[in-house]
């Protein structure tokens, strides 16, 4: 693939207004607060796309297109199972907490609901985390610019790292978000002539029908047994795996997009966020997904475009999307669907380090290391947290060369870390006798249990490093698996410690637990303004989508 | 300079500019791709069109 002056200048562009943001935001950030937390001063239409977009990072892009290209259709349950349902259960019955308890990160919520040693231990899980996330993104993106442009490898992750460190330090999180819905916008205006040609090319969505197996177009209909169908999972791994524990997990426990919607202006406002987001978020599959089913579909009518051979002999899947936009995109449009790729994992990269640096000034420097310090020594702190989270991204990156699939990566370390947070939180906000203790002990119970499942498991020659007790199908089916174990191991855990501890008193969870909370008054004369309607429609919707390609 | 700030003159400004260029670039540089000089105009006109909505709505309070 060649780029032209034309292609870099609109990638230089970029650069200059990501900059240019953060240069802008600048002098609106004094204080610790503004830097790390916004001052819960943003308007509901950027929370929204940012919530989304801090999620938009590599392993969507090219991880979808290329699971796209792999399982079909099938990806799709990512989101309309793996997700939505998820971000209506968090705008409706979580963010009252989240928001109204004023915690400032997801791990204060905790130190809030039961003490400083649960909230240490998600504070420094989670912290691991952002880093593993961000080092993947970056990993990604320095192979993707040496592959198809021959970029030094090295330079690529230096160029990257220090632009998004340089907006990010310039304008905090506020910068870091509207960077993201700036990145948003590129992203899907940027792949979506992709699909416009890819479906023209072949002949609309009968055309992709008709030149694919029928398992890569319905996303049902295969899934009775794990044998039938790519993905080597069934319906009961998908529903209870994906569908509950690591989506769940993750859309309502990962501070990274919870975040987003803690910054927003009113407790409606934060309610709504997610709820509004899942609009977009239903939609995604056709701009991320559809491009890799649509490559299998032109190599089959001889279209002039081919997936590329690793030099194992296994088909690169995670070059679904950069194919297409290197066989079709001319001069311009090029360089503009490269930048939509460098966007992708710059907002990824960025919303990792954005939540890390939060989690890490508040939920551990202050929290454990100097707790009486002034609002300029915080501030001073989460910049240096955010030049610390990019370094130690940088270096993780090079981890992420050891697995093949960048999605199944990251489905692994869900499982360890966000799969048993769920129960964790769900007890802690729906049952008031869940205990300090218990929270604790439940949430290493289900990380021990994760690493357990996985050692004692394998699939495509990885796991079972103590012994191989069972093979599963795929290590996506194994993915779910260990969140399954992971949720249960923890959720048992807790209930069995919180009847041998000693609760909180109640005058001490109010704002904190369901029963203890006064429910939100409805003001909103709208219908479209109010979280419950809006909820209904996006079930509603959801339900229609995985109706239309079961 | 609160106006320049508004995410949505950034954004606006970022696609009005993106779409002029995509624009210029199908009428004046030849492709080699198929449907090469549509695919420039066509996006570059979205482009152009979403830029200048969002400039006017960052007029709006």
């Amino acid at each position: 693939m060649h780029l032209s002056p034309v292609d870099y200048l609109i990638i230089a562009l970029y650069f200059v207004f990501v900059l240019g943001i953060g240069y802008l935001i600048k002098r609106r950030v004094r204080t610790s607060t503004d830097f790390l937390i916004s001052d819960r001063a943003v308007p509901l239409w950027i929370t929204s796309l940012a919530f989304i977009a801090a999620n938009l990072g590599a392993q969507e892009v090219i991880g979808m297109a290329a699971s796209g290209a792999k399982y079909g259709i099938m990806t799709s349950h990512f989101y309309w199972i793996g997700a939505i349902p998820a971000m209506v259960f968090l705008g409706v019955f979580m963010m009252p907490f989240y928001y109204g308890s004023r915690a400032r990160s997801v791990p204060e919520y905790l130190a809030l609901r039961f003490d400083e040693k649960t909230r240490g231990f998600n504070a420094v899980t989670f912290a691991f985390m952002t880093i593993f996330s961000s080092g993947i993104s970056l990993y990604a993106l320095a192979m993707l610019l040496q592959v198809i442009l021959g970029w030094d490898f090295n330079l690529s992750i230096l160029l990257a790292a220090g632009i998004v460190m340089g907006y990010t330090l310039l304008g905090g999180l506020t910068s870091a978000v509207y960077n993201e819905v700036l990145q948003f916008f590129l992203i899907v205006l940027g792949i979506a002539p992709v699909v416009f040609i890819g479906l023209h090319e072949v002949g609309g969505w009968e055309g992709v029908v008709k030149n694919v197996p029928p398992v890569m177009t319905h996303s049902w209909q295969h899934m009775d047994n794990a044998a039938d169908n790519p993905m080597g999972v069934n319906i009961w791994s998908m529903a209870m795996g994906l569908g509950f524990v690591l989506s769940f997990g993750y859309w309502c426990t990962d501070f990274l997009v919870v975040q987003r919607a803690m910054i927003a202006r009113s407790m409606s406002a934060a309610q709504r966020t997610p709820l509004i987001a899942a609009f977009p978020k239903m939609l995604m599959p056709f701009i991320v997904i559809l491009p890799g089913i649509l490559i299998i579909a032109l190599q089959n009518i001889g279209a002039g475009v081919e997936l590329p051979i690793k030099a194992d002999g296994t088909t690169d899947f995670n070059m679904a999307l950069p194919t297409l936009i290197g066989h079709y995109y001319p001069t311009g449009l090029l360089g503009v669907g490269i930048t939509a790729l460098l966007a992708s994992f710059m907002s990824g990269m960025a919303g990792n380090v954005t939540a890390f640096n939060t989690v890490f000034t508040f939920d551990i420097y202050q929290a454990y290391f100097n707790k009486k310090g002034s609002d300029t020594h915080y501030l001073t702190v989460g910049k240096l947290a955010t030049v610390f989270g990019i370094v130690a991204s940088i270096a993780t990156a090079y981890l992420a060369s050891t697995f093949n699939n960048i999605m199944d990566m990251l489905q692994l370390v869900f499982g360890f870390v966000n799969a048993p947070l769920f129960a964790t939180f769900f007890l802690g906000m729906f049952w008031k006798r869940t205990t300090g203790h218990a929270a604790f002990w439940g949430l290493v119970a289900g990380t021990v249990g994760a690493a357990l499942c996985h050692g004692l498991t394998g699939a495509e020659d990885k796991g079972a490093w103590i012994a191989n007790l069972y093979e599963f199908q795929s290590t996506m089916a194994q993915s779910f698996m260990i969140a399954i174990v992971s949720w249960t191991s923890c959720f048992v855990t807790t209930i069995v410690i919180s009847f041998f501890t000693a609760p909180k008193p109640e005058t001490e969870l109010h704002g904190l637990v369901y029963s203890l909370t006064p429910r939100p008054v409805e003001t909103e004369k709208h219908w479209y303004k109010r979280p419950i309607p809006l909820a209904i429609l996006i079930l509603a919707l959801v339900i229609l989508l995985n109706f239309i390609f079961r | 300079m609160e106006r320049i700030s508004d995410l949505r003159f950034l954004i606006g400004s970022f696609f009005t500019i993106l779409g002029i260029i995509l624009i210029v670039v199908a009428f004046t540089v030849v492709t080699s791709t198929a449907f090469g000089k549509e695919l420039n105009l066509y996006s570059g006109a979205a482009m152009l069109a979403f830029g200048l909505l969002m400039l006017l709505l960052s007029t709006r309070k």
